[in-house]
């Protein structure tokens, strides 16, 4: 009998919130590695950010042992995913490197858009699914509705899918014998050349990049110069381990174990998720299949605030993206806003975390801009310009068309929410595929929808029409030619680039309203009159003003509270510091990300 | 401390915080005058009197009076009794100077129903030493009055004056408001000229300000009143200067009008004396239920809360909320925008001894107005763009002397005083 029959890698799956990083604590737990008084909520979401969200956006890998019934000692390594659709390729490349998945069905839900997409993803790994029922300790759980739905929708076998409750820790360890039983042990040659596949990595001060591997073929210790496939660099191997969780240097990794590997790697990107490390004196004759570059769906720009440095922020981005390989950044110079950056993201998820990280962990204050797509613009010599900052978009008259990213949406509803969700993505541009009754509630919608319409607030509008029941999961499907113009808005006459955006031709005249509408809200009245228009090319389209004069003198200071009154003026000051200056009109910084929030009741 | 400094006098401010009935827009302190603990609050009054002037005494820090605000809340529906021997021991702890100016501020209609009634209470003020009024007029439309919450008539306005007028008080203040939701700029003047017809000594004009949290805001915020637009508010603001001007009176403070004395050159005798140590960075010590004060330096404010203010002097302590020792910045910012306040605006010397006097903001040979004010805008370096900005704009005067607002400037008043804390 070989090691490998005493190693299971696997993968929780789940749709967000069905619990599966509550069920991960509790593994960790049950198998004794993280002591109960270390253990905090979600032991495996290790980001503020992703606990207060409930989401897993960096994965965390464990090793856990297990002593089953049959008296064996097992290794299981869990390899976490992170939980959203932005991160699809991350997901994809974490399941690869296991050998089954464990799939969490809420039983007060069931299945949902992502619990599909997820299974999808791990069917294409050719993985086996053990589906597991969680949350049954709540009253408002209905397995059998569940089961039936596993049946339906994914067709997997749920008859004896186990019941638990990673809360309260029921059933945990009749999970844990039929996932032994279920999920088969890895194989792989340890005396091959070496094939290891990197599913994550991050970056530790001390001992640069450590990644995550999972070796296939062959075997890797320190003092090993290996090579990254894909990327062809060398590094020498200063440590090897596993994940305990923590890292705990071992002599050898070899075939089918989990574990982590550091070199001096001085970046995550120089260990791109998905490729494949060798020995450099004895290289496999191909990497595994899969690796994808890190593509950036949504750019928007990044500046310093009045009163922030240039300099911090250029600091903040580099150590994000030292433990980011998805986030990339390059300087930009807008007109309005100064000296600051283009940034690029997976999806606005990922755009959100970004940002809240510079807010939250570097204290830094930032004005976003508008997200924006990247777009393809055909010009009339027939050269490609990829797009993504609307104040880079040429001439229209050198232009002779222009294509945008098309997702494929998938929407999962109870079909009572069918009429509002249509409706909905009709306002959206989406175009319907098709639609199939999963069971005689549950529907799935796919369509076909411009990216740039999704990144708003679409995941939002889609909660808010459908009380949060409907899911969602895209995915990138084509460039497809549009009418689209670019939108500029002018304040004072002064055309404001970190305002423009790229729409629909026919909607131009809508948001151009809208974003004139809003601006009048936020910006305060001057002195003199300020138009706010918006424009396409020469064409005013829309157009608002702020009138002038106001008000702002405050009659007494009653029975001598000069206190009072310097705490307001003082406020005031504070309030003026948040503002822009262009030429002479101010503009308050929200007004950058206020015009994002643009309920059109769309 | 300078030569100056050493005559400079106090004031005291009083808070009395009982109405017969609380206005829809007032945001300030006051309880229902019935069921209040209106003889318990004397009586605590006259401990927090003494106490402080025990304190002064010990401190050596004591300072003759030179004017006396009683405000409210409205004064005028406190019992005679109890108010007459507050003020004895006002008077008996503190060094009141015999022309000393005594405010009472009184609402129409509080003063008695009935025509001998209200000649004795106006009697009794003036035995107290009460030789100013202020009359909370606020319109003189029905309609409105009773909009506003108030409970008065335009007719106890003019029996009030007259009666006020035949007990000899010959300096009498009027308050107008104006920009009450749905009242023209005409309808302002005209309530102007009907408080003009009494010939009132002092007027103070200013606009109605929605505050959150009184009936007035809620209304704001469900729509079921719209505010004056700012541009009409404004205007009218301005007629009202102009008119009053014609009148023959000075514009002395942005919302104070005082009646030209017999020399037209000079200041107006009628100016509050009072009103304006706050202006001038001058000290007054404050007395009663959320009062403030700034005494010896330290800006002070009394608790806000009854109960409280009753027990701590129950115990024999002071009920203070807050104390504040102010900072060389924190005199010169406060005199700067208190000063610009004022028509005649802000003295560079004034606000550069307000900074160079406190404590250790060190002595500075300063002699040339050119001293100080090369020490005036090295001290608000950063505000000094903005500022001559404004004064470009035609809203403020930047002169040799110091600065001051131009009547268009006012309406932006905060804005430019913000550039100074």
């Amino acid at each position: 009998m070989s090691y490998l029959d005493n190693i299971r890698n696997f993968s929780i799956i789940a749709h967000i919130d069905h619990g599966k990083s509550t069920l991960a604590d509790r593994l960790i737990e049950k198998t004794g590695l993280v002591e109960a008084r270390d253990m905090k909520e979600q032991y495996l979401d290790n980001m503020d950010i992703e606990r207060e969200r409930g989401i897993t956006i960096k994965l965390q890998t464990t090793r856990l042992q297990y002593r089953a019934k049959d008296g064996q000692d097992y290794i299981l390594n869990l390899i976490d995913t992170p939980g959203h659709v932005d991160f699809n390729y991350e997901v994809s490349r974490s399941l690869a490197a296991c050998d089954g998945a464990v799939l969490v069905v809420d039983a007060t839900q069931g299945v949902e858009a992502q619990t599909l997409g997820n299974v999808y993803l791990a069917l294409d790994e050719d993985l086996e699914i053990l589906p597991v029922l969680n949350k049954m300790d709540l009253d408002s759980a209905r397995p059998d509705d569940a089961r039936a739905e596993i049946e339906d929708i994914i067709g997997l076998d749920a008859s004896e899918a186990p019941e638990i409750s990673a809360k309260t820790g029921m059933g945990i360890d009749e999970m844990l014998e039929k996932l032994i039983e279920v999920i088969p042990p890895p194989q792989g040659d340890p005396d091959g050349k070496l094939k290891a596949l990197i599913f994550d990595s991050y970056y530790d001060s001390y001992k640069g990049v450590i990644i995550y591997t999972r070796i296939f073929d062959g075997r890797v210790k320190r003092g090993d110069t290996i090579r990254m496939m894909n990327t062809g660099k060398n590094y020498e191997v200063t440590e090897v381990g596993y994940c305990i969780p923590g890292t705990v240097p071992a002599d050898e990794l070899k075939a089918g174990e989990v574990g982590y590997i550091c070199g001096s790697i001085k970046q995550v990107a120089d260990a791109r998720v998905g490729d494949t490390i060798t020995l450099a004196n004895a290289p496999a004759d191909a990497p595994l299949k899969g690796y994808k570059k890190a593509q950036s769906m949504v750019y928007c720009g990044i500046f310093p605030a009045e009163g922030e440095k240039y300099e911090n922020v250029k600091d903040a981005l580099e150590k994000l993206q030292v433990n980011d390989a998805a986030f990339n950044f390059e300087p930009e110079n807008s007109a309005a806003l100064g000296y600051g950056y283009r940034c690029g993201f997976l999806g606005l998820l990922h755009m959100d975390v970004i940002t809240e990280r510079l807010a939250r962990e570097f204290d830094l204050d930032v004005i976003t801009t508008l997200p924006s797509v990247v777009y393809k613009v055909v010009m009339k010599d027939g050269e490609v310009l990829d797009i993504q900052n609307p104040s880079n978009l040429p001439a229209p008259a050198l232009i002779a068309h222009i294509e945008e990213p098309i997702v494929k949406a998938d929407i999962m509803t109870p079909n009572e929410y069918v009429g509002s969700i249509m409706t909905l993505c009709q306002n959206r541009r989406g175009n319907m595929i098709h639609m199939e009754y999963l069971t005689k509630t549950r529907v799935q919608l796919h369509y076909e929808m411009p990216l740039n319409e999704v990144i708003y607030d679409f995941f939002d509008a889609l909660k808010s029409r459908t009380r949060g029941y409907a899911s969602l999961d895209y995915e990138f499907l084509r460039y497809q030619p549009a009418k689209l113009v670019k939108l500029d808005i002018l304040l004072n006459r002064e055309p404001i680039d970190a305002l423009s955006t790229i729409v629909p031709e026919e909607e131009a005249m809508a948001k151009g309203r809208g974003i004139c509408e809003k601006l009048k809200e936020i910006i305060p009245r001057h002195q003199f009159e300020v138009p706010i228009q918006a424009a396409i090319g020469q064409k005013i389209i829309a157009r608002e003003t702020v009138r002038a004069y106001r008000k702002d003198v405050l009659a007494k200071c009653y029975g001598g509270d000069i206190t009072r009154k310097k705490k307001l003026l003082e406020k005031q000051k504070a309030g003026k510091k948040r503002m822009r200056q262009f030429g002479s009109v101010t503009v308050p910084q929200e007004a950058f990300t206020e015009v994002l929030k643009l309920d059109d009741g769309r | 401390m300078t030569a100056d400094n050493m005559d400079r006098k106090r004031g005291i401010y009083i808070h009395m915080p009982f109405c017969v009935q609380k206005c829809r827009y007032c945001a300030f302190l006051s309880f229902d005058a019935e069921g209040s603990p209106r003889k318990e609050y004397t009586d605590a009054l006259e401990k927090e009197i003494r106490l402080r002037a025990e304190l002064e005494k010990k401190n050596g820090t004591d300072k003759r009076i030179d004017t006396i605000y009683i405000g409210g809340g409205t004064p005028s529906v406190m019992d005679i009794a109890s108010m007459s021997e507050m003020v004895k021991t006002l008077k008996n702890s503190f060094d009141v100077e015999p022309d000393a100016e005594f405010t009472l501020e009184a609402n129409p209609a509080t003063l008695g129903r009935k025509d001998g009634v209200m000649l004795a209470k106006l009697q009794a003020y003036k035995f107290m030493g009460v030789n100013r009024l202020s009359m909370g007029v606020q319109s003189m439309d029905n309609d409105r009055l009773h909009y506003l919450g108030r409970i008065h008539t335009a007719e106890n306005v003019a029996r009030d004056m007259d009666i006020i007028r035949r007990k000899g008080f010959g300096n009498v203040n009027l308050d107008l408001m104006f920009s009450v939701p749905g009242e023209s700029g005409d309808d302002a003047l005209s309530d102007l000229e009907k408080i003009l017809a009494f010939a009132p000594e002092h007027i103070s004009c200013y606009s109605l300000q929605i505050e959150e949290g009184t009936p007035f805001g809620e209304m704001a915020e469900s729509g079921e009143l719209t505010e004056v637009p700012d541009e009409e508010d404004r205007e009218t603001y301005h007629r009202i200067c102009r008119r009053l001007s014609e009148a023959g009176y000075e514009h002395y403070e942005i919302s104070n009008f005082a009646r030209k004395g017999e020399d037209p050159g000079a200041p107006s005798p009628y100016r509050s004396r009072h009103n304006s140590l706050y202006w001038n960075m001058d000290e007054y010590i404050g007395l009663g239920l959320g009062a403030s004060g700034f005494v010896n330096g330290v800006r002070y404010k009394n608790t806000s809360d009854l109960e409280e203010y009753l027990s701590a002097l129950d115990a024999g302590r002071l009920p203070l909320e807050e104390e504040h020792k102010n900072t060389a910045f924190d005199n010169i910012s406060e005199a700067v925008f208190t000063g610009l306040r004022r028509r005649e605006g802000v003295r560079y010397e004034d606000a550069v001894r307000a900074y160079i006097d406190t404590d250790d903001a060190g002595k500075k040979n300063l002699t040339s107005y050119a001293d100080f004010r090369d020490c005036f805008w090295e001290i608000f370096a950063e505000a000094k763009e903005e500022a001559f900005g404004y004064a470009g704009k035609g809203l403020l005067t930047i002169d040799n002397d110091g600065l001051k607002l131009t009547e268009q400037g006012i309406d932006i008043s905060n804005s430019i005083m913000s550039l100074f804390v």
